[in-house]
């Protein structure tokens, strides 16, 4: 698992992203609990990945940052984030080796001895040059991330580069992949390496192109482009989860206040003892496509199921296996439970009904198509003379299904339970209250 | 899997674009694997390259999602991939016309339209791509579902009117650019988190005033999309106050007053 784990930098990103602009140095800095120094060297060294990432940008330096990295739909199908996963530190030496490595096996294959020699050619005489020891080991780290291959054949082993996609692929199936790997990123989770991959391509078809700019024919419109701060932890739980391990971390309810809404500073940066601690066996990772928001829901030895949000996430850490029979029997719990869950709601079950009003004679019937696309698990049944439908759905409490109620507006109305209907009324004259003045 | 692996440092990647090295990890090749075995992907390779990434892909685990990942109030995945999306796209990239035969909502339908195209939008609410072009015609943006194309056929384009169209385009959309300001109500600033996710989905910026708490949200959108903000705002209900824009808030009027009607309140 991760030793440096990007919690500081995810969580200042994602104010950034969120609040775009809201908050001055001095705002932000409180809200971090942070002091302004460190948000001006936070910002320089994000800055410096970005512009590095970015080429052909040099201006962009001294553009503010909240500004280069907000978001532009028609410029959307590049995702800004995405240079958070580039942020790793790494001693110059290494970045130099790695990348003369995998330079010179781009040429051709080559035993460990020939890129020894390829290295200490080309490295420039400022560093120091590395011996075969060093060489053995960034290859074997290469190997394992799956970017090069020993080929077959006596000993010494020659090592190839691993990157057949894009050698026996011809211009137009690299075109066909490069589509997919766009569309999927975009449509499906998860989505990171489907990023990084992205970009890789999109830079060796420029390549091929002799570095013609290309025209991004797609774009994605009601994307949550934040998602993939979340994904960052996503692969460290869902390996927990196939572990059946317990994991551990420090986590922040985004309901209490902790980051956005008040002045308390935030401990990430300062002492870590306002988060709560917790350990919990995770069982299931949920995406809410209404909030584009992640949870992880998990067993807690003592409270039972338990859910948090994956923004709320820090400092995670493995802890010890649990048996599968214990893992299987929680499970199967949670599954039941989450059966009728809107999102997560894990509560008793209600039977919702709802009359829907169909938009009128020669209207498409939008009312019903959305009702179709997004009422989940629930029945739809035409009423007699042709004006109304009703919609039926057995669901856990009626919190979470609410505000997509409320969103059809006057085009439906609450039938059962009574305690939802008379909740409408209240919040439909909240709302006109807000209006009438105007 | 850990998504901050040193190969993916901003440094080694600069340095290999210098060198005009690709290079793919084991993590990227897995999830392409994993893609690979969504329905999408047959209608968007031909079967032979199919047929060959699945061998290049051979050694590479799949990722290991099924069951663990669970997706929550979805709109139904009606559609991933569809076959104009090729021809299109390499209408678009070549920066060609079209000549388009559709239909409309209400059943018309137009043939050999000339079109210029600029987008391919998927919705990730509707689930369905869209063509966005500018009809010369008419000298209008359109939109139109690739559901309901009949046919589209590749027309060269000079470049001299390539680039006039381009500009006329973007002109246009600048034209249909508006602005509408979402007060978060005070006593609510303590769900500011929620409400920001669920406004990230638009461009916009934030604005907060430190004398009186509160966040006002400037969202950017194209007219057209004017009922999916109200949807968006009936949404999160109390929690949020349109402010601005007389026409926005009379619809919020109607909405709760014809709302009430249905419960017999007035």
């Amino acid at each position: 698992m991760a030793k440096e784990s990007f919690d500081k930098e995810i969580q200042f990103l994602r104010m950034l992203v969120l609040t775009s602009g809201a908050y001055s140095r001095q705002q932000f800095a409180d809200r971090l609990g942070i002091s302004v120094h460190t948000f001006d060297k936070t910002i320089k060294r994000l800055k410096e990945v970005v512009s590095s990432v970015q080429r052909g940008l040099p201006e962009e330096q001294s553009k503010e940052f909240a500004e280069t990295i907000r978001y532009h739909y028609l410029d959307s199908s590049d995702p800004m984030l995405l240079f958070l996963f580039r942020a790793k530190s790494l001693k110059e030496s290494e970045s130099q080796r790695l990348s003369l490595l995998l330079a010179a096996l781009h040429e051709k294959p080559l035993t460990a001895m020939e890129l020894l020699d390829a290295c200490c050619s080309a490295l420039p005489a400022s560093l120091a040059l590395p011996d075969e020891k060093t060489i053995r080991a960034d290859l074997k780290y290469l190997e394992q991330v799956g970017v090069i291959k020993k080929t077959e054949g006596p000993r010494p082993y020659r090592y190839r580069i691993h990157n057949d996609l894009a050698r026996e692929l011809s211009a137009d199936e690299l075109n066909d992949l490069y589509d997919f790997v766009d569309i999927m990123a975009n449509t499906q989770l998860p989505s990171l390496q489907g990023y990084l991959l992205r970009d890789g391509l999109k830079k060796h078809r420029s390549r091929l192109r002799g570095g013609e700019p290309s025209i991004e024919p797609f774009i994605y419109k009601y994307h949550y482009y934040s998602r993939i701060l979340d994904e960052a932890h996503l692969f460290a739980l869902l390996g927990a989860i196939r572990a059946r391990q317990t994991v551990g971390f420090l986590y922040f309810s985004p309901k209490k206040e902790t980051s956005y809404a008040s002045k308390n500073t935030n401990p990430l940066f300062e002492r870590d003892t306002e988060g709560k601690q917790e350990t919990v066996l995770p069982l299931k990772i949920v995406y809410d496509h209404q909030y584009g928001r992640w949870y992880l829901l998990g067993h807690h030895h003592r409270h039972g199921i338990k859910k948090y949000r994956l923004e709320g996430l820090t400092q995670i850490d493995e802890g010890e296996s649990v048996s599968e029979e214990r893992f299987a029997e929680n499970r199967a719990l949670l599954e039941l439970r989450l059966k009728h869950s809107w999102l997560i709601d894990t509560g008793r079950a209600v039977k919702v009904r709802i009359r829907f009003f169909n938009p009128g004679p020669g209207i498409p019937n939008f009312v019903k198509e959305r009702v179709l696309l997004q009422g989940q698990w629930g029945t739809v049944e035409d009423e007699e003379g042709g004006d109304s439908f009703l919609y039926e759905i057995d669901v856990n409490g009626t919190t979470e299904i609410k505000p997509w109620i409320r969103s059809f507006g006057s085009s439906c109305e609450v039938l059962a339970p009574p305690g939802l209907r008379q909740e409408m009324i209240e919040e439909w004259k909240e709302i006109k209250a807000y209006y009438e003045s105007v | 899997m850990n998504p901050f692996e040193k190969i993916f440092n901003y440094q080694i990647l600069s340095r290999l674009e210098d060198s005009g090295t690709f290079m793919v990890t084991a993590h990227e090749r897995s999830w392409l694997k994993t893609m690979l075995r969504h329905p999408a992907a047959s209608e968007a390779f031909a079967p032979g390259t199919l047929a060959r990434l699945a061998a290049m892909l051979e050694h590479d685990p799949a990722l290991q999602t099924d069951g663990l990942l669970l997706h929550k109030a979805a709109s139904k995945e009606k559609q991933v991939y569809h076959a104009l999306l090729r021809p299109l796209r390499q209408a678009i990239t070549g920066r060609s016309l079209v000549t388009l035969s559709y239909g409309i909502k209400n059943g018309r339908s137009y043939s050999e339209q000339t079109a210029f195209p600029y987008k391919l939008e998927y919705s990730m609410v509707k689930r369905e791509w869209y063509l966005l072009w500018y009809h010369l015609r008419h000298r209008a943006l359109m939109s139109t579902k690739l559901q309901k194309i009949a046919e589209a056929r590749q027309a060269p384009c000079p470049e001299e009117t390539y680039a006039k169209l381009l500009a006329t385009v973007q002109s246009l959309m600048e034209n249909r650019k508006r602005t509408a300001d979402v007060i978060v109500v005070r006593q609510y600033n303590a769900e500011l988190s929620r409400i920001l996710y669920a406004f990230s989905c638009f461009e916009k910026e934030v604005r907060y005033d430190a004398e009186r708490n509160e966040y006002t949200i400037r969202v950017s959108f194209q007219n057209d999309e004017c009922e999916y903000l109200l949807s968006k705002a009936r949404f999160l209900g109390k929690r949020v106050r349109l402010a601005r824009g007389g026409h926005m808030q009379r619809r919020m009027l109607e909405s709760a007053t014809k709302a009430l009607a249905r419960y017999g309140e007035t």
